[in-house]
């Protein structure tokens, strides 16, 4: 427990209690989301319990994908235009996000054994055309949604394309939900870049899976396709070479460190959830490339254990590292090549794996109550 | 007189774009207009802050708005957003699209 809620270990509930009614404002607020997150936790303990034990019970996993079309207006989901079963539709942006949906759910269940995002087989809910000029795609937290990029400008102004026109984007969306049902990390400063990170990661296997590429033959590019031909850049972001995937006189430069030394304290984009995951995605992309084969495989299973198995909400990149190089351990042996390529690919961001917590468990509890 | 100070922030790629507007230096029909969006929306009566947003790339906003002695700041995102500051959202994004 200490690792996953240092508050936990420390202060039991009846001073959470007492804090509740005694504390401060702010003491009284960080008391009682401390006791929210666990019984958070011992929901949850209770659920793998039970998953556990149905294991044993075989389950007909099948995909349910629904996609709606919000006709260039704000109400989710909109209209429904193509559901599981159905013929491929005249509108492009509809297909990709029923096939993007699909291969997305696939990767999970055929190599993590996962169905779909709550594992208990939701569906997979998308809305393409949303508002006009819309250059984004988000996760609502409960369904997926799509833009048409900047359709509403002459062709010549125009910088981005329909953002379902990427596979790896919708690979993105879908395991923001998958994140949100299982580490549910926090979306600002590190736990978020982390979980930004986690979508790149499994966004981009899902496009090397489809096309079966080697490490070494995929491009590591989130996002490719989404600009248009007025705008210097490959693609969003870049596993491979953080900060290099666009130099744009109208959008400016990558922002994306590849190493903790240049790690970017903002307050934008909720502390730099966008930037900052140059980091760990770079960790994944050497740790992946150190191994060679397919990185869905070995590198895919290690990330996704630790997503699912080991990272809490207020996680940060110290604990990535150290929770996949035990979690490889575990796959495949202590001191594995699995483990050491693990260990290498942290190292090379600048992250030492095992290295000391920045603050012990009994200050982490003493700060989260806001008592020191 | 009447400013608009806004920012976008967040999203899939995590660019910024943020704006300026003086209404005074606005031609009249477009003063106009953003002012018949800042009181359809109710804007000074609405809350300064949408906690704990579900939301994930979604853009991020933030809207400050002096209008004589009066000030107000809202920060919201797609999904959080009340209804009737969505078109105001819509049309600073638009402005500020091309900015860095």
């Amino acid at each position: 427990m200490c690792h996953r809620h240092p508050i936990h270990c420390i202060i039991p509930p009846h001073m959470l209690d007492e804090i509740t009614k005694s504390g401060t404002d702010s003491q009284r607020e960080k008391a009682e989301e401390t006791m929210a997150i666990s019984n958070r936790i011992r929901i949850q303990r209770t659920s793998r319990d039970l998953t556990a034990r149905m294991a044993a019970i075989p389950v007909t996993a099948q995909k349910q994908r629904n996609v709606y079309d919000a006709k260039n207006g704000s109400q989710l989901p909109g209209t429904l235009v193509r559901t599981e079963g159905d013929p491929p539709s005249s509108d492009v942006a509809v297909n990709e996000a029923y096939d993007g949906s699909g291969v997305t759910y696939d990767l999970f269940k055929d190599i993590y054994g996962r169905n779909s995002i709550d594992n208990k087989g939701m569906p997979l809910d998308s809305t393409v055309h949303y508002l006009q000029g819309y250059d984004n795609a988000f996760w609502n937290g409960k369904q997926m949604v799509y833009g048409d990029g900047d359709e509403d400008l002459p062709p010549a102004q125009r910088l981005f394309n329909r953002f379902t026109a990427a596979l790896d984007v919708i690979g993105h969306e879908l395991t923001h939900g998958v994140t949100q049902f299982e580490a549910n990390l926090v979306y600002s400063q590190q736990p978020g870049a982390l979980n930004e990170s986690m979508s790149d990661v499994f966004g981009s296997l899902v496009k090397q899976r489809l096309r079966g590429q080697l490490t070494n033959e995929a491009d590591w590019i989130v996002g490719e396709g989404l600009f248009t031909s007025n705008v210097n850049g490959v693609g969003i972001r870049s596993m491979k070479a953080p900060g290099t995937a666009y130099n744009d006189p109208v959008l400016g430069k990558d922002p994306q460190p590849a190493h903790m030394r240049d790690y970017v304290n903002t307050i934008q984009d909720n502390g730099g959830v966008h930037i900052n995951s140059g980091i760990p995605n770079h960790a994944f992309y050497l740790a992946s490339m150190e191994m060679g084969g397919f990185a869905w495989e070995k590198m895919g299973m290690v990330w996704y254990k630790t997503l699912t198995d080991k990272l809490s909400r207020n996680s940060n990149f110290q604990d990535a590292a150290n929770y996949t190089f035990a979690t490889a351990g575990e796959l495949f042996g202590q001191n594995s090549l699995e483990q050491m390529a693990v260990r290498k690919g942290w190292e090379d961001v600048g992250i030492t794996v095992g290295a000391p917590p920045q603050e012990g468990c009994f200050n982490a509890a003493l700060r989260a109550v806001g008592l020191r | 007189m009447m400013k608009i100070e806004f920012e976008r922030s967040g999203g899939f790629m995590g660019r910024t774009v943020s704006l300026s507007l003086d209404l005074d230096d606005l031609p009249a029909d477009q003063a106009q207009a953003l002012r018949l969006l800042i009181d359809n929306a109710d804007f000074f009566n609405l809350p300064a802050d949408s906690p704990n947003s579900p939301a994930r790339d979604a853009f991020s906003y933030t809207v400050a708005v002096t209008d004589g002695a009066r000030q107000h700041t809202v920060h919201t995102d797609d999904v959080s957003a009340p209804e009737s500051l969505r078109p105001l959202l819509m049309d600073l994004s638009v402005r500020a699209r091309g900015r860095r």
